[in-house]
């Protein structure tokens, strides 16, 4: 304890002294920082009491903040980022501890009270955040919530020059027929034209920095790559510094000019843009650039898993927080707590890593780091694909649903057609992705399949046997037992009061095995998804999301299926974590020869993992293909909107994309002006 | 608004319809349990059998005449609005009248203390969440909410008359709603006021510590969503946050409470009532049932139903007017 006090004394003393580097670098898209930041954070560490002891959320984080340049701070869940925004903008619960210092050109705003803190809020500092379906007060009107920003700062405005403001952001922000829309009211909008409408409040008084909270998490890939560019204009009309928090590092790629890279509520490497992506120093950094899919290359190398999970907030690891997972540690990343040093002084480039001068001097990549990353195909993947047997063949697949509107008495029916002709077949040892955004009934798809229902028009064969065919319940549980499915969040499809031996065992007793083999089995499926076999008596609680998913999958492995159904299988998971699953997925395939049919809305993850695409749009296949062939020349209107929104973890190449957004069966470039919802 | 309009007049299309059918199988259970010949059978000197029997007919409560014909009878007289006769021959219509009066002058005072003193109590402890100002008024809201009625009315009943005796003068009466009988109108309110007080504290209490601890519930709920921190965000202060935005959406819950404990206040409270002996709705019902007067237990259930239903409508009404994301359709 006392070393790690004196490590952090010392590394607060010479905290100036290293953040001079900021000033130096000469690398990234807007070259050097000048004049003075408008924020300087220095130190600054939070802490909550809690049931499980004290969470030390952030621990002596240091950064600085120049007007017009946009800082992002990278990070996975636990890591401290969101508290570290939340203490500058002064709305942390109220059981949180905050010290260390944060000023707002020159005013130190730690421990203000609230009512001081709300001078600031929204006029110098303010804030978007992530989930727009909840961020805004479902009983005001869009106008009523805007008009309040400008009012509670500018009490004097007229009650005309609030109302021509408020047209003002909202057409800034790229919401057509501004004036008509102030009278709306929130439900009435797209989760991307809400969040726009947070931008607008937040940069309603000019504010000097806007603190962008993973403002594109909860939306689609073209939404968010609309808001990104909103997010552009907002600082080009206010000139604020912004801060980006995000785990996603394709999106950093396009907007930052500096990163901050935090773990376990600390600073591990601080770049600009630029150096971070192409000289990665921290093995966390490297990690995690690693673990991301690349979309727009076609690279046959397995995903960077980081091994274990991030640490709890409450029980830090002596030394080095990320030794336990980092496969360079030794004993002293154990011992002590390292501290930020400069690797490339003249690029401002921040580590803090014992091993930083072996990274630096042997020029190390992730490759060197985490070997292992070759792919070995299984020698069946020689047959090529369309000779294989076909596993799952559907054909002019239509399902439509019912609306009704109106009351008891006069009711009026609607049909939505959710899934609209779509026809696609799954080879063996094949993974097919359905690809597109919410609503284009990928999903419903799946469900249809997974039921195996007599669908409404056209056919579902799964192995060769048609669903119309299926007459009894004995011949249902026989296709069943081929096909499985895996679910999006392993916290809710596992039955929390059942332990992980009950979980597995339950299919195979439904398929009427024997206890000695059901034993047995478990055991081998435990091992088949890397998790420890003497665990099999735990709750699924007792595990990690990544954990739980791997159990998922056991589960559906458990009675030999053919064909797996995963519904966005890795989107609740952290980038670290989802590699593990991922490479886990491509083993698993390699073994026993499984064919998937994936739906994901990330692309990165369908180009590396996917054999073909279907591109899903209103209910039908726009686009179906190899996946290369798809990614590279994609043909349809829609394809080639829905590719360029993908934000692409490379900055140089990122910054020069254009966008196209599709409108009416017609692709439009995106680039003047910002486009409008 | 026309669409508010015809939204309003379908429910009550839909309401009529289920009223009739629960008032008609009220009547029928009713008719077929409560037993009015044996008012007339246990009467010393027993009366000659004929009689009997004509005064069962002529309330239509005699058991001998086919049920669905008394029904059929009992429904004609009802369509013309005429609710029937106790078994005394009494129209249960004019009855009806009186005690609705009376119930009303009871439940009217403490429904709107009630709401006012429970909401603001809630609103105060959400905002004081595990301070010491919250646990005492929350814990004793607790305590009183698991009171009995009668329990909580009895020992305010106590309590009043010990300070009655205390005092040369005789504050607080603890039966009926009049005793005074001049013509001087501040004196008579006065006198209205001597006799309110211990019923009203006794229904004031009980109603307001269930809005209380509701309010509290729902206000802390609404206190945390994301659109209070963006609020915050904006530039306004926690306070002004939760007063601004969270108030407003934890009152659409409240709301519906009020709209129900606005018809209640014509359906009446039955023990309480009873313990201070006032003529309302609720004792009526009470006595119907111990008198077998099926045509007044019917018609009491009836216009509770007519008052429950038009509590849900307000009920809707109110949400409809706090919640833009409820449409009318």
């Amino acid at each position: 304890m006392t070393t790690v006090d004196t490590a952090r004394r010392r590394a607060s003393g010479d905290i100036d002294e290293i953040l001079r580097y900021e000033l130096l670098e000469s690398n990234g898209p807007k070259g050097a920082p000048s004049g003075d930041p408008i924020l300087t954070v220095r130190d600054l560490r939070v802490s909550f009491n809690t049931e499980a002891g004290v969470v030390r959320a952030v621990r002596g984080v240091n950064f600085d903040l120049w007007r017009g340049r946009t800082l992002a701070i990278v990070g996975e869940s636990g890591s401290g980022k969101s508290v570290t925004a939340l203490s500058v903008i002064g709305l942390l619960d109220d059981n949180a501890r905050v010290s260390g210092s944060v000023r707002l050109a020159g005013e130190e705003l730690v421990g203000k009270s609230d009512e001081d803190m709300s001078k600031m809020r929204g006029s110098r500092i303010s804030m978007v955040f992530q989930d727009p379906l909840s961020a805004l007060t479902p009983m005001f009107t869009i106008g009523d919530q805007i008009a309040e920003a400008l009012r509670i700062h500018h009490p004097e405005m007229s009650a005309d020059a609030v109302r021509s403001r408020c047209i003002e952001l909202l057409g800034l922000v790229g919401i057509t027929r501004p004036e008509t829309r102030l009278s709306s009211f929130p439900h009435e909008f797209s989760g991307g034209m809400r969040q726009r409408v947070v931008i607008a409040i937040a940069i309603a008084n000019d504010p000097d920095i806007i603190i962008a909270d993973e403002p594109t998490t909860a939306l689609d890939v073209t939404i968010q790559a609309q808001i990104m560019d909103v997010l552009k204009v907002a600082q080009r009309e206010t000139g604020a510094a912004v801060v980006l928090i995000t785990h996603d590092l394709g999106v950093v790629a396009g907007i930052a000019d500096d990163v901050m890279v935090m773990y376990a509520g600390e600073a591990v490497e601080r770049a600009s843009v630029d150096t971070l992506y192409a000289r990665p120093s921290h093995p966390y950094t490297m990690g995690l650039l690693g673990a991301v899919p690349q979309p727009h290359v076609n690279i046959d190398r397995r995903l960077v898993p980081i091994k274990g999970n991030p640490p709890s907030l409450a029980a830090i690891p002596a030394g080095c927080p990320f030794s336990p997972r980092c496969p360079m540690a030794h004993d002293a990343c154990r011992a002590e707590v390292p501290s930020l040093r400069a690797i490339a002084p003249e690029e401002g480039h921040l580590v803090s890593c014992h091993e930083m001068e072996r990274v630096r001097d042997g020029r190390l990549t992730y490759s060197d780091v985490y070997p292992g990353l070759e792919t070995r195909p299984p020698s069946w993947a020689r047959t090529p694909r369309s000779e294989r047997p076909v596993v799952l063949e559907v054909t002019d697949l239509v399902k439509t649903f019912q609306t009704k509107e109106g009351g008891f008495w006069r009711r009026r029916h609607s049909t939505v057609t959710a899934v609209d002709h779509v026809s696609f077949s799954i080879h063996e040892g094949e993974t097919l992705a359905l690809v597109g955004e919410s609503g284009s009934g990928k999903s419903t798809t799946l469900l249809q399949i997974m039921d195996l229902v007599v669908p409404e028009g056209g056919t579902i064969a799964v192995l060769g046997r048609d669903t119309r065919d299926l007459k009894s319940s004995a011949e249902r549980r026989a296709v069943r037992r081929d096909l499985q499915i895996i679910f999006q969040d392993p916290m809710s499809s596992l039955d929390p009061r059942m332990p992980i031996y009950d979980v597995l065992a339950e299919p195979l007793r439904a398929q009427g095995w024997e206890r000695s083999k059901i034993n047995a089995r478990i055991g081998e499926l435990m091992r088949l998804v890397g998790i420890n076999a003497d665990y099999v008596d735990r709750f699924p609680t007792q595990f990690s999301g990544g954990q739980r998913q791997r159990i998922a999958i056991a589960r559906a492995l458990a009675t030999n299926p053919r064909l797996l159904l995963l519904d966005e299988p890795i989107a609740s998971l952290d980038v670290s974590i989802q590699a593990g699953i991922i490479n886990l997925l491509e083993d698993l395939q390699a073994q026993l020869k499984l064919s998937y049919l994936f739906v994901a809305h990330d692309l990165a993850v369908i180009r590396h993992i996917s054999d073909t695409v279907a591109v899903m749009h209103d209910g039908k296949i726009v686009e179906f293909g190899d996946t290369d062939e798809v990614f590279e020349h994609p043909r349809d209107p829609y394809t080639r909107a829905l590719l360029s929104a993908i934000p692409i973890p490379d900055p140089p190449l990122e910054r020069g994309r254009r966008r196209y957004v599709y409108r009416d069966g017609e692709l439009v470039l995106a680039d003047e002006g910002i486009p409008v919802a | 608004m026309t669409s508010y309009m015809k939204y309003v007049v379908k429910r009550v299309a839909n309401y009529v319809v289920m009223i009739f059918i629960a008032t008609s199988l009220t009547y029928l259970l009713a008719a077929s349990f409560l037993n009015a010949r044996s008012n007339y059978e246990s009467r010393t000197p027993r009366p000659p059998q004929a009689s009997i029997e004509q005064s069962l007919d002529a309330a239509n409560l005699n058991d001998k005449t086919p049920l669905w014909e008394r029904y059929t009878r009992w429904l004609g007289g009802v369509v013309q609005g005429d609710w029937g006769v106790s078994p005394t021959g009494r129209p249960v219509a004019s009855e009806l009248a009186g005690r609705i009066g009376n119930s009303v002058k009871l439940l009217a005072i403490s429904a709107v203390l009630s709401v006012v003193i429970g909401v603001s109590l809630g609103v105060y402890t959400a905002q004081r969440q595990y301070m010491w100002q919250d646990r005492a008024l929350s814990g004793m809201a607790s305590f009183l909410l698991v009171v009995p009625t009668v329990v909580l009315a009895i020992l305010i009943v106590f309590f009043a008359i010990d300070i009655n005796n205390a005092l040369p003068v005789k504050i607080f009466y603890v039966t009926g709603l009049s005793s005074y009988s001049g013509d001087n109108i501040f004196l008579a309110f006065l006198d209205f006021l001597q006799h309110i007080t211990l019923p009203t504290l006794v229904l004031t209490i009980i109603s307001a510590v269930g809005y209380h601890l509701n309010q509290r519930t729902y206000l802390l709920d609404e206190m945390h969503a994301d659109y209070v921190r963006t609020a915050r965000a904006k530039g306004l202060t926690k306070r002004q946050a939760i007063r601004k935005h969270a108030l407003r959406a934890s009152l659409i819950p409240t709301s519906v409470g009020v709209a129900f404990s606005i018809a209640g206040i014509f359906t009446g409270a039955v023990m309480t009532e009873k313990i201070f002996a006032v003529h309302g709705l609720g004792e009526y019902f009470i006595n119907c049932i111990n008198n077998n007067d099926v045509n007044g237990a019917v018609a009491v259930a009836a216009f509770s139903g007519v008052c429950t239903l038009a509590g849900a409508l307000l009920a809707d009404l109110f949400a409809v007017a706090l919640d833009p994301r409820i449409r009318m359709s």
